[in-house]
């Protein structure tokens, strides 16, 4: 029992930073903001030591199977815990979130921290039911938090009526599970289901249910219409974190319910196989299809450049369902590694149009026209970014498009990855267009250029940095994926 | 050999174009220069110590890179690659000083100068083929930038025809990379490991028709390279840079990226595809052909410096496409030394005609109605006039010009295996006769055309950077046997895991 306890250390040390900072932040007046944000950055810190010390143990269960607490969850929390700490940096570098709303905005993010970690160990129905309900509320408050704006406004009622519905199926879909297993921890399920498997319609049925409350999450094909609206109406740091926060979590959990409840292992190690007589991924290989035409289709034809990012991301989405849908250890590690090059590019494309936002006070292209003269180091940044989110050659990015086109094509899945490298190649004609927009009319062009404030700078430096290691180093976060998929517990 | 004169020839470059972003613009152009001169001094002596008479790769580095993909930085020498290293180590010093007095962000365009000059030694170096992709996809993206920033009125449409066609290419080139890679087991990225008909009678299952690796590699690939190159008929996005870009941005692409793009293919078709080579050289033969006549026949028509050199440039690549489909050590020994003497002299050329508009404010040398805009700068500049004399002789093959020995060879080797296509070449060499000399009349000599007087000549910083091309166009045409020495063994040896 309290070995249990010190397996769920990170879960602990952040609720107890998020009961400090509600306590600080009735407590204090005036200018505290600042040490609530502090207050919140330690407590991630000491979440993230926490989720370390956690890897020398070996995977789990705890709680009697509530959570369980593995490798694949660890690496997870490890990404959650460091996107809400650039969503809390971030914020302070912008003007769209009111000095005296970061307090709350910093517990939001807290709590919505805490429900990933906790999502993507969840083990246990009602748990995933429950911290997906309290990691989609806390979103649909962030999302709504521009000031006055009404399309931030819109973003957060078009993200609730969807999430709405998303729980509504996923409850449906649980509740069949449950009603024909008698069990609500998913490992017991697998074994009911590899013992005597439901009809195909059922199984049909249920997964296409619980599919759809993932794709919403995820921000897949037939979910995927509030993604741009969202990532357009929420403030840009609340973006970036709504873009590589929840979505990751959607990521998480959808892996382990696909692989644990409608997979079972394969032949050979690290290889999974469909569980009943439904072949799931051929749906899942459609979606990802659709996802990716789709997102880079509308990607290209979009005005505003957030929204030209929210279908780039719908197109990530596709792409990493690449990855899922073939069940194999190397797909989902691959899975793993764009995750990572996501949580950086994201981050800084968001932060950077939120920064250019503020300048030209619109993020239309045609407003953005000659924004490169002004401010050189900052657009170089953006496309840095935007280049990696797309997976153009030289970035690393690539690497993790490579490897997830390259498990589709070992699956014999050639015509997705055909699709997977039209859609790049659309994607990055979109990125063209972007980019071209920052640079307008640069050599007529005489306004002053505006200088980067030093804290700018090692923010931005913090999210290039690294993500140029990942792609230096790309055999190190590859090996750690795999690794981290090793330890799991299936 | 166990020297790192590769990688600091490769990294060079760009940890300058790293420096001088963060210096100011007078102390920046320096550091640049400074960095591109490093680079291209590591790589002329590397060159200049590699054996001759040997075939093997030289001065080979190679660490893992991507372990779980088996990927690897793997970088070596040898006669195919050799001269262009040479041709590049060249090219950037030169841009970069022509650039000198660039006013709108001079750090900007030299750092992508140098980012570029990594780009294209890493992708001539490579001999893996994921390394191979990465440093030539990293080489595209500078020119959308280059383009986008310092075109003329049409820049949009130009800088975005070049990246629509960069992607698509990597697309292609891309698809193929990874038939192969999966082909093989255990899975290889390795040039030498793929090498010698791995491929051969390999399938592969695409929407229930099965196909051969090879086949599909070799037309992904080909198509890939095809459209950067650039070949009939992917050539419009070419020839709308060349109208829009600077002129040194515009040598930067016809000089340094399209001999860059025919190696690769020469080198990986006859690597990977020896078994299916004899048809394909004849799908290469084509193609050059038809390259020649429409280069030859477009360049006639053209009015302008600027497209002139686009056309040049394409049916050179003809002639290139023509070795290399030969087959024949004296075609494909031709093929490469062509290589480097058609970047020579597009360099000359281009910079040559970049110091005309420059100066002149139009490249249009022949107006709507036939009258010459230009003329007569022979008697007032006699340097500059010289100077394009001597790289026009080059381009069309002289004797004691570099492009002699190219063409000669390139001729010879074909004449016994496809006549015909010869006869089409020397057309074309007589039609470039008719047309260069054309130009060069209407430009340089006569009496110079209304309104156009002042014409100042070469100043002595253009001297400085014209001097190296100059000198080395000549030098490879009067004694070309120290590189054809370089080239041959490795060719041949090439040749005869073909037959």
């Amino acid at each position: 029992m309290l070995k249990d306890f010190f397996l769920i250390m990170p879960e602990i040390v952040l609720v107890l930073t998020l009961a400090l900072v509600i306590a600080g932040e009735i407590t204090y007046y005036g200018e505290q903001t600042r040490l609530i944000a502090a207050t919140s950055l330690v407590g991630l810190l000491g979440a993230f030591v926490q989720v370390l010390i956690s890897y020398q143990y070996s995977a789990s269960q705890v709680f009697g199977g509530v959570l369980s607490i593995d490798g694949f969850s660890l690496f997870f929390k490890l990404l959650f815990i460091v996107s809400a700490s650039f969503a809390i940096i971030s914020v302070s570098h912008t003007r769209e979130i009111a000095l005296d709303r970061r307090p709350e905005y910093c517990s939001l993010i807290l709590a919505a921290t805490l429900a990933m970690c906790l999502l993507a160990s969840a083990a246990d129905l009602i748990l995933i039911f429950v911290t997906f309900l309290f990691l989609n509320i806390a979103s649909y408050f962030l999302a709504g938090y521009g000031r006055k704006s009404v399309l931030s406004t819109e973003a957060a009622v078009k993200y609730l009526a969807f999430g709405a519905v998303a729980s509504a199926l996923l409850l449906y879909s649980l509740a069949i599970l449950f009603a024909s297993t008698h069990s609500i921890n998913i490992y017991e399920m697998h074994r009911v289901l590899l013992a005597s498997a439901l009809p195909p319609y059922e199984m049909l049925i249920v997964f296409m249910l619980a599919f759809l409350a993932f794709s919403f999450q995820i921000g897949a094909f037939p979910m995927y219409l509030l993604v741009p609206d969202v990532l357009e109406g929420a403030p840009g740091p609340v973006s970036a974190f709504l873009s590589i926060g929840p979505r990751v979590a959607g990521f998480a959990v959808t892996i382990r319910f696909l692989v644990v409840v409608f997979a079972q292992p394969g032949a050979s190690a690290g290889n999974w196989q469909v569980l009943g007589a439904i072949d799931w991924t051929e749906i899942v290989s459609v979606i990802s299809g659709l996802s990716m035409i789709f997102g880079a289709l509308l990607a290209f034809r979009q005005k505003s450049a957030k929204r030209l990012v929210g279908y780039l991301v719908v197109v990530e989405t596709g792409f990493m369902l690449m990855g899922i849908l073939v069940l194999d250890e190397i797909g989902i590690a691959a899975v793993l590694y764009n995750l990572v090059i996501e949580l950086f590019a994201l981050m800084g494309i968001f932060y950077l149009l939120a920064v250019l936002f503020e300048k030209v006070n619109s993020d239309r292209l045609e407003n953005l026209k000659g924004t490169l003269k002004r401010t050189v180091p900052e657009c170089i940044c953006l496309i840095v970014f935007l280049l990696n989110l797309v997976g153009s050659p030289p970035m690393p990015g690539f690497i993790g498009k490579f490897a997830l086109l390259g498990v589709a094509i070992r699956h014999h899945r050639l015509a997705l990855a055909s699709v997977g490298v039209i859609a790049m190649v659309i994607s990055t004609v979109s990125v063209a267009r972007l980019a071209y927009s920052l640079i307008g009319d640069f050599q007529s062009s005489t306004e002053a250029s505006i200088p980067v404030s030093f804290s700018r700078k090692a923010f931005l430096a913090s999210l290039v940095i690294p993500m140029t290691l990942a792609g230096v180093f790309a055999d190190f976060v590859f090996r750690w994926a795999g690794q981290s998929l090793s330890l799991i517990f299936w | 050999m166990s020297n790192h004169l590769i990688s600091l020839m490769i990294f060079f470059p760009l940890i300058g174009a790293v420096l001088q972003a963060f210096v100011p613009n007078a102390r920046s152009r320096w550091i640049a220069l400074g960095a591109s001169i490093c680079a291209s001094i590591c790589g002329i002596v590397l060159v200049m110590s590699m054996h001759t008479q040997v075939a093997d790769l030289q001065a080979a580095e190679s660490l893992p890179w991507v372990g779980f993909y088996a990927i690897s930085y793997d970088m070596a020498v040898d006669g195919l690659n050799a001269l262009l290293v040479l041709l590049i180590a060249l090219l950037f010093p030169v841009l970069i000083a022509s650039e000198w007095n660039q006013k709108i962000g001079v750090r900007g365009m030299h750092g992508l100068f140098l980012v570029l000059q990594t780009a294209l030694f890493g992708a001539v170096c490579a001999q893996d083929l994921f390394l191979q992709f990465f440093f030539w996809g990293l080489s595209a993206l500078p020119f959308f930038f280059l383009v986008g920033i310092w075109g003329g009125e049409g820049r949009e449409r130009a800088s975005l025809g070049a990246i629509v066609v960069a992607s698509l290419s990597g697309a292609l080139i891309f698809s193929a990379l990874v038939l192969i890679y999966y082909s093989v087991d255990p899975h290889s990225f390795s040039l030498r490991e793929l090498s010698g008909g791995r491929l051969s009678g390999k399938l592969f299952d695409f929407l229930g028709v099965e196909l051969p690796i090879s086949g599909a590699a070799f037309a992904l690939m080909s198509v890939g390279l095809a459209l950067r190159a650039p070949i009939w008929p992917f050539h419009g996005w070419f020839t709308e840079i060349a109208q829009e870009a600077p002129s040194s941005v515009f040598v930067a692409l016809s000089a340094g990226t399209v001999p860059v793009a025919l190696y690769i293919l020469m080198k990986d078709c006859y690597l990977l595809f020896p078994e299916i080579l004899g048809s394909a050289a004849q799908v290469i033969v084509g193609a050059g052909t038809i390259n020649l006549i429409m280069g030859g026949l477009c360049a006639v028509t053209q009015r302008g410096l600027r497209r002139l050199l686009a056309f040049i440039c394409l049916s050179e690549v003809g002639l290139i496409l023509m070795g290399i489909g030969s087959l024949s050590p004296t075609g494909a020994v031709g093929a490469v030394y062509q290589q480097l003497l058609l970047g020579l002299a597009v360099t000359g050329f281009g910079l040559c005609s970049g110091i005309i508009s420059d100066r002149t404010g139009q490249s249009i040398f022949v107006n709507a109605e036939g009258e010459r805009t230009l003329g007569g700068i022979a008697t007032r500049a006699p340097i500059v006039s010289t100077v394009a004399g001597i790289v026009i002789a080059s381009l069309l093959g002289f004797p004691g010009f570099g492009g002699f020995v190219g063409h000669a060879l390139v001729i010879i080797g074909s004449y016994s295996i496809h006549p015909v296509t010869v006869a089409v070449a020397g057309g074309s060499l007589l039609l470039a006769t008719y047309y260069l000399f054309a130009m060069y009349r209407s430009v340089f000599l006569g009496k110079p055309a209304s309104g156009f007087q002042a014409f100042q000549d070469l100043t002595i910083r253009e001297r400085a950077y014209l001097f190296p091309v100059v000198t080395a166009l000549l030098f490879f045409g009067l004694y070309p046997k120290p590189l054809i020495e370089l080239i041959r063994p490795t060719v041949l040896t090439l040749l005869s895991t073909i037959r």
